[in-house]
């Protein structure tokens, strides 16, 4: 196969930087619906929405990410993604996640419907851990079709 | 001249708490480690996130309207100063520092009747001492290191700004430049000023083995933004205000953490260097104790020798 073309690719958080490196493709959960974005992508601003990012290596293999809102941004062949959390699949711990969703659809319930603002947070909350959820799910089926 | 015991007693008084300076030097020590790496990891997004929200600022203003989180006021009635202060002292002059520097820069401004929100306990002293009032006061943890622990105040920052109940907000924070040098800042968060291009928190005024990142954000406009004469349209999705709305609170957030970092950063070196100081000063004592200690000893032996000695001879 000819060589393919490769994208730059970083994904920062407030608290670390999770990635950088070029990969061949990166599907990104936007506000707008999902994108994915190949080499040589027009340059694009974009919100993310919490949920699972999935980079294409350049040696084929793909990773899985976790990612809790923030934004995404194209550049000229460079793929910068700001996000508010982020986790690699293969490093979440699934029972974990499990739990701490069960946690949060729980308080959820418990709500008292005026709190408004708690609600928000709650609900954001919920979709950050399901995101986590899902990346890990994704990344054992992944797993599983290698094998 | 003083008696043995006497003496003694303040040695061993002396060595205890050159242990414990020694002991706190060393913790320091390894907070300062910690935070500084901390440091290091928030600065891309930081920077990142800079040069992105400039680029959209340009974006948006062409259309004409100005966000309001990024138009100057005219007419400023209230500033608000967001300091960083540690919880506990034995750090030097880091306190008083930073709230010279607040308190200069009030001056500055011609007095305009502000409001400090102070971030740890030693900061209350800008009212105790200066009589400056304070509207909030945050509890801080020693070696932050999640961005939660900003997102009240940032949030807070932004409500009374929008509300107008403050006209511009200025963080006083200490920047961390290296383990010996700590240099105290005032800076403008709100109104996001677009235009101090290089004069935001995380890129000014660095040493070069942490990371001058200006030259990033020149880089990043003529590489990625700009091929040639070449401008790129960028698209925004939804909506270049849409993505604005969202950024713009989320860069004041990384700010504050920014600012939060660097304070502790700065805290921990600032009393690693104070405790130092405090051991290698109680080395000092000790030694010159110890030479009076036995002057004295040898002085008592001296007398006891010639007591007996004229005891033998009023025998003979």
């Amino acid at each position: 196969m000819a060589s393919k073309k490769e994208i730059k690719f970083e994904i920062v958080t407030p608290e670390k930087t999770l990635m950088k490196e070029p990969v061949l493709q990166v599907t990104v959960p936007t506000e707008s619906g999902e994108i994915t974005v190949l080499p040589e992508h027009a340059p694009l601003v974009s919100i993310l929405k919490p949920g699972v990012l999935e980079v294409v290596k350049t040696d084929n293999t793909l990773e899985v990410i976790a990612v809790a809102g923030g934004f995404v941004e194209v550049l000229l062949n460079k793929i910068v993604i700001l996000a508010d959390s982020a986790d690699r699949a293969s490093e979440i711990d699934e029972e974990e996640a499990e739990k701490a969703r069960k946690r949060a659809e729980e308080s959820l319930k418990n709500l008292r419907s005026e709190d408004r603002e708690r609600f928000a947070e709650i609900t954001a909350q919920l979709e950050r851990e399901l995101a986590k959820s899902r990346s890990v799910k994704r990344w054992r089926n992944l797993n599983r079709h290698i094998k | 001249m003083a008696n043995t015991k006497e003496i003694q007693r303040r040695i061993k008084s002396i060595s205890s708490t050159k242990k414990i300076t020694k002991a706190m030097e060393m913790v320091a020590a390894a907070k300062m480690r910690r935070t500084t790496e901390a440091v290091l990891r928030t600065r891309p997004y930081a920077n990142l996130s800079w040069v992105t929200v400039l680029n959209l600022a340009k974006a948006v203003n062409s259309n004409g309207t100005i966000h309001l989180l990024l138009s100057e006021r005219k007419d400023i009635k209230k500033v608000a100063i967001v300091l960083f202060s540690s919880n506990r002292g034995l750090c030097g002059g880091f306190n008083s520092a930073i709230m010279a520097k607040a308190r200069n820069s009030i001056i500055k401004h011609n007095n305009l009747p502000t409001d400090f929100i102070v971030i740890g306990k030693k900061g209350l002293a800008v009212n105790s001492r200066y009589k400056y009032n304070v509207s909030a006061q945050f509890e801080k943890n020693d070696t932050a290191s999640e961005i939660k622990e900003v997102q009240a105040l940032a949030k807070m920052m932004i409500d009374d700004f929008l509300n107008k109940k403050y006209d511009k907000v200025l963080v006083a924070y200490t920047d961390f430049v290296n383990p010996a040098k700590q240099v105290p800042r005032v800076k403008q968060i709100l109104p996001i000023d677009v235009n101090a291009e290089d004069d935001h928190l995380g890129i000014v005024g660095k040493d070069e083995k942490l990371g001058v990142d200006k030259e990033f954000v020149k880089e990043k406009q003529d590489k990625y933004l700009s091929k040639g004469e070449e401008k790129f349209l960028m698209t925004y999705e939804p909506s270049a205000e849409e993505v604005l709305n969202q950024m713009l609170p989320r860069l004041i957030e990384v700010q504050l953490f920014q600012a939060l970092l660097e304070s502790n950063a700065s805290e921990h070196s600032a009393r690693m260097s104070a405790m130092n100081k405090a051991t290698e000063a109680a080395s000092d004592l000790v030694k010159e104790l110890t030479l009076f200690y036995n002057k004295a000893r040898q002085a008592s032996i001296t007398a006891e020798i010639a007591e007996i000695s004229a005891g033998a001879n009023a025998l003979e």
